[in-house]
């Protein structure tokens, strides 16, 4: 079981030797901080990560772990002070607001929450995102034809008030996919969502990943879906444990001696 | 400042041809409006403080517009009054020589004296109370009030003990159409008509015109302790020039040559004069700008509290529009458009509202509450900037909002 989680070189995947121009994501000896002066808390220690396009990731570990600062600094969503973090070409460490926004603009969002606007309705929402694209000519059909994929054809004129609670996390997806982005970052997808609908919305990302060679790096405690990644990492106590291909890590991973922590929820 | 341009997006409708663009979807004006209960509350809030707004402003223009009410019809184009005479309120008087005088300068035709006497005592016919009033009284030949009722009673004044009285006299003066037959400075009056002007200041309860001679009747022997009149004495010369002469020109020309005990002014300056007075001189002016700040103060911190609501309740979810993408700037559009879209809701309302209370006081108290274009605009203007200025303050809420708190636990 320690084995697993050591970190002993053979469980850690070396990268294939691809161009760093193919890299979604880039990350070398990053360290964050929250906080300022003696208040300073290290969330992340010399984080070391490359994501290529069209790659699945899962990262887990236990709360507290950094997992989700580790998204939101992915996303563009905080400042950055140390080291380096490239995503899709765009080295974020030094950029100011103005610039983390336009990179934003290439990255689909999917919230634990689905945060829909109860004032609009399902269409509309999704609207919201292709509209940032400066596409208004056709943004309605192309809600439409997102929301008939992730299977909510016949609610597309909907608030969020009629709406079951799995289908408004499908309508936050659809928006979330409609601009077709080249980098996904999700946070806990389907814990809303039953069993069908969660692999459901997964499959539909898988598919995007391999059609259009789309980065997808999810953070989840969901088992039931870990078998569509192509790789899992671990964090813990903002460290990188390990970093393992699926097969390896199912092969190290008998579900019934899962260790718990790794696994622990909220 | 947020660009204009932004803010007012191109309203073209939706497609029906390829052609033509859609517009954005305007969140602004459905977070506003989708709970209608609470926009209801929004709207009525700013109603009332635009409604606040009219009524004082309105309050202040009819003091200022009543004061003038007399000055308007007065038939002159140049006046002359008693130099202490600078507001009507004064009972001051000057020589009836000085209008003769005037007479006999080129350009000027006619020269019309006005007498005035404050606190003459009416009573009521009904109630037998006694309530003092205004009276004006000339010679009934002279046109001197530009108003069609009392030029068509010229013949009936000339009677002994008669009068017209204004009918926009408060009603506390009781009836007074023709026929009614009362007291006046405990003399008994003869009412032959009425007119309509309205009240005062200077005129508390109402006017009463009469001819000059009924004047000398009422006021020229009472006793030892009220101030007696005569024809000599004028309060009020009005000079009536031949048509295309230049006012301003005779009027320096009568100022180089009359003595100094009078001043001579035009009848604009002779109106100028009197608002002047009302506005400097007392405490309206201030009295009624500080009750509208004060609306106007009331009505920013509630549209801010709408908003703030608004920013506070789809926080989360502005704060997901950042980080999908959106910057702060379309965010501060969303709060500006939402307090514009306010603003024009909570002000029709208001404006009508206003529209039927300016009208109610009218009648109640016969000051001249009137609505022109230009004070709506003003009001217009005003909440707008009053909304304006709460976006302004409620932006800096949705700035606050950090698209990386909507992650995590």
């Amino acid at each position: 079981m320690s084995d697993a989680l050591s970190l002993s070189n053979d469980s850690r995947t070396v990268p294939i030797e691809v161009a760093p121009a193919e890299m979604a994501v880039q990350i070398c000896d990053l360290n964050y901080y929250f906080g300022q002066g003696d208040l300073r808390k290290q969330v992340l220690y010399d984080v070391n990560l490359s994501l290529p396009r069209g790659q699945i990731v899962i990262m887990t570990g236990p709360s507290g772990s950094g997992k989700t600062t580790l998204l939101t600094l992915i996303g563009a969503l905080r400042t950055l002070q140390e080291g380096s973090l490239q995503v899709l070409q765009h080295e974020l460490v030094g950029m100011n607001q103005r610039e983390l926004v336009e990179v934003r603009r290439n990255i689909g969002f999917i919230f634990q929450a689905h945060n829909l606007f109860e004032s609009l309705t399902a269409s509309q929402n999704v609207e919201m995102a292709v509209e940032l694209m400066d596409d208004r000519r056709a943004k309605r059909q192309r809600a439409i034809a997102m929301l008939t994929e992730v299977g909510l054809a016949e609610r597309v004129d909907y608030k969020p008030k009629t709406l079951s609670g799995g289908q408004k996390q499908r309508v936050a997806i659809a928006r979330a996919l409609v601009n077709q982005p080249t980098l996904i970052l999700a946070d806990e997808p389907t814990a809303a969502l039953d069993k069908k609908s969660g692999r459901d919305v997964v499959t539909l990302m898988q598919n995007l990943a391999k059609e259009k060679n789309c980065t997808i790096l999810m953070v989840t405690h969901d088992n039931r879906i870990l078998d569509m990644a192509d790789r899992i990492i671990n964090l813990v106590d903002g460290r990188l444990e390990t970093d393992e291909e699926i097969d390896h890590f199912m092969d190290n991973h008998n579900p019934k001696n899962l260790d718990r922590h790794m696994f622990m929820t909220l | 400042m947020v660009g204009l341009a932004v803010v007012l997006q191109p309203l073209t409708p939706h497609p029906v041809f390829p052609c033509v663009l859609p517009m954005r979807t305007p969140l602004a004006w459905f977070n506003l409006t989708y709970e209608r209960r609470r926009l209801l509350t929004a709207i009525a809030g700013v109603s009332f403080a635009v409604l606040l707004m009219f009524m004082f402003k309105g309050f202040e223009n009819a003091l200022y517009d009543s004061q003038v009410q007399l000055l308007k019809v007065l038939n002159g184009d140049i006046i002359v009054v008693n130099r202490l005479k600078y507001t009507m309120f004064i009972p001051e008087q000057f020589a009836r020589r000085r209008l003769y005088q005037a007479q006999a300068f080129e350009g000027v035709e006619a020269a019309y004296p006005l007498y005035t006497r404050d606190g003459a005592y009416w009573k009521n016919p009904e109630t037998k109370a006694v309530r003092p009033l205004r009276v004006l009284a000339f010679n009934p030949n002279d046109p001197v009030l530009n108003i069609p009722e009392v030029l068509a009673k010229q013949e009936g004044l000339k009677l002994p003990w008669t009068a017209i009285v204004d009918e926009k006299s408060r009603a506390e003066v009781g009836p007074r159409s023709a026929g009614i037959v009362t007291e006046m400075a405990e003399q008994q009056i003869h009412v032959i008509g009425t007119y309509s002007m309205g009240t005062d200041f200077a005129s508390a309860n109402g006017n009463v015109i009469m001819s000059d001679q009924n004047f000398l009747r009422y006021f020229s022997d009472l006793g030892p302790e009220e101030t007696e009149r005569d024809l000599n004495t004028v309060d009020v010369g009005l000079l009536k020039l031949a048509p295309g002469a230049d006012a301003n020109a005779i009027a320096v020309a009568l100022r180089q040559r009359l003595p100094n005990d009078i001043s001579i002014l035009t009848k604009p300056e002779f109106v100028a004069m009197e608002l002047n007075y009302w506005r400097k001189n007392t405490s309206i002016g201030f009295i009624f700008t500080l009750l509208t700040t004060m609306s106007f103060v009331v009505g920013i911190i509630l549209v801010y509290q709408i908003l703030y609501t608004d920013v506070s309740e789809h926080w989360v979810e502005y704060a997901t529009l950042k980080a999908i993408g959106y910057s702060n700037r379309y965010l501060l559009t969303v709060v500006m458009q939402q307090s514009l879209i306010l603003a024009m809701l909570g002000f029709v309302p208001g404006y009508l509202i206003a529209l039927v209370l300016y009208d109610a006081t009218t009648n109640a108290t016969g000051l001249l509450m009137n609505m022109t274009l230009g004070r709506a605009l003003e009001i217009l203007i005003a909440t707008v900037s009053m909304c304006l200025i709460s976006g302004a303050i409620a932006v800096r809420k949705v700035q606050a909002a950090d698209p990386a708190e909507v992650f995590g636990n």
